[in-house]
């Protein structure tokens, strides 16, 4: 029992800060990716080209001046930011970073937990940690933060179906909820393979659910000036942004899980190739923002309910067509 | 240790349900719904129901206050209007309801033992296929007609409030 407590809690250790030093190194890529898409260099002065920037930036926060405005509905305020980044953090609990390894005469698992309805969980506290961003807005009492709040129930609302819906073709070809399942049905052959629709629509759908920039709605800095997070100053400023990008690597690691094989590739299979499939989709996440203009608001929303759902639709009725006569 | 969880989940629950009605801003209310619904999805997962408990965070607690804040955010109701509604007869209506409705759950609390009532969900059969995988046999099989009438009537229910809504045009 104290084995398996000891190893349980190391575990944990090292998974949050395995996880949590790539979230903080995500934006250290994004600034830098950035830069040198738009011929600039990003960040250069803090460390060798700019690596202890994180660091500075989060030592920076904590300094600020902090300000809760006149106005605003302070349990709530206080509390938006903790609901973003503790369902943020929560999270990274389900994601499968390897296999079993052996390490001394014991046999560890590279996950924290193998939930029976571990996608499911995925969504359900995704939803949950949505609510952060939305009370952020709504309780500044700013009316900008009021509309990016709006917008932002509104998108989730929207598009958390499509991409259930695209969840579920995978959930039909794997045979099961659980992700360690799901990574291992895919050794000989990728899910992006089997199902390249539902990957296509777990893509657009997982960057409208992360508010990025083709859909960064709530947040349209050149309409709402920066929307949801306007009121917010030093380190609650700083935890919406965490929870932001520890979203991000949360949807690459389910990208990586769901459709790229997980922690199989060629040669050997192990960790190394998660994280390398991670850091593929993290630049590509950075990359279409510096490609894609934002779109319209009611384009959004038109895009979202009359073309991913009933494309989402198509797709698994396809799927269950395709397994019935295949008889898979 | 199951039954302290228990406790706390079902008193969390119970207050938090309390507070949707006694607090005093809209948003509030719908905010300790979110509370009280999160806390019977802890309660699920103590019944060894994780599939029923992710639903229930999913449906309820995801987007069906997602919807309700949205529409207090759109209509702006910062503070709650000085209600008309609450009239002597209706109170007392209501008191009655609670009365006898409580009185019900205690009958029903006493007079059956809990323990000994069998569902089709049996521990060998989780232990066989999978909790989730056994509720979905049942759900195809044994009970389709159920589930698929259940589906008629929520799909029934769409259609008219589309109708309403669109007939004020």
């Amino acid at each position: 029992m104290l084995e398996f407590m000891t190893i349980l809690i190391i575990k944990t250790l090292v998974a949050f800060t395995v996880s949590l030093l790539i979230v903080a190194y995500s934006t250290w890529i994004e600034r830098k990716v950035l830069g040198h898409v738009q011929l600039r260099h990003g960040p250069r002065r803090v460390g060798f080209h700019g690596l202890l920037q994180p660091i500075a930036d989060g030592i920076k926060g904590f300094f600020k001046e902090e300000l809760i405005p006149d106005n605003a509905d302070k349990p709530l305020f206080l509390l938006a930011p903790i609901i973003s980044i503790g369902a943020a953090v929560t999270l990274i609990v389900i994601v499968p970073f390897g296999d079993k390894i052996t390490i001394m005469g014991h046999e560890i698992t590279l996950y924290l937990t193998d939930l029976d309805v571990g996608i499911l969980f995925v969504l359900g506290i995704s939803t949950i940690g949505s609510y952060g961003g939305i009370l952020g807005g709504w309780s500044s009492g700013n009316k900008y933060g009021v509309i990016g709040g709006l917008r932002g129930s509104a998108q989730m609302i929207s598009y958390e179906l499509s991409l259930a819906l695209a969840v579920i073709a995978v959930v039909m070809v794997s045979g099961s909820l659980s992700l360690i399942d799901i990574v291992n049905s895919q050794t000989g052959l990728w899910n992006i393979v089997k199902q390249p629709f539902a990957f296509v629509l777990f893509i657009i759908c997982g960057l409208a659910e992360l508010n990025r920039t083709p859909f960064d709605m709530p947040e349209a800095e050149a309409e709402l000036a920066c929307g949801f997070n306007v009121e917010y100053s030093s380190m609650k400023f700083a935890l919406f942004f965490m929870a932001e990008y520890c979203h991000m690597f949360v949807f690459a690691a389910l990208v990586t899980t769901l459709f790229l094989g997980g922690w199989h590739g060629p040669f050997i299979d192990g960790p190394h190739w998660f994280f390398l499939k991670c850091f593929v989709i993290i630049f590509f996440c950075v990359w279409e923002r510096s490609t894609f203009p934002r779109l319209r608001y009611d384009q959004v929303m038109s895009f979202g309910w009359k073309i991913l759902l009933p494309f989402g639709l198509l797709n698994i009725l396809l799927t269950g067509l395709w397994m019935l006569i295949f008889n898979m | 240790m199951e039954l302290v969880f228990l406790l706390i989940c079902g008193g969390v629950a119970v207050i938090a349900s309390l507070l949707v009605i006694f607090a005093r801003s809209t948003l509030h209310s719908a905010l300790w719904m979110v509370l009280s619904f999160f806390m019977v999805a802890i309660i699920y997962v103590l019944l060894h129901a994780q599939f029923l408990a992710m639903l229930q965070v999913i449906v309820y607690a995801g987007a069906i206050m997602m919807f309700i804040v949205y529409a207090i955010m759109m209509l702006n109701l910062r503070q709650e209007a000085k209600s008309k509604v609450a009239t002597r007869i209706s109170k007392v209506v209501g008191v009655g309801a609670l009365i006898v409705l409580f009185l019900e759950l205690t009958l029903i609390g006493v007079s059956h033992n809990m323990a000994t009532i069998q569902g089709p969900v049996t521990d060998k059969l989780v232990a066989t296929y999978g909790r989730v995988a056994v509720i979905s046999n049942f759900l195809f099989s044994d009970y389709l007609l159920p589930f698929e009438v259940a589906s008629i009537l929520l799909t029934a229910g769409v259609v008219g409030a589309v109708v309403l809504a669109k007939r004020e045009k």
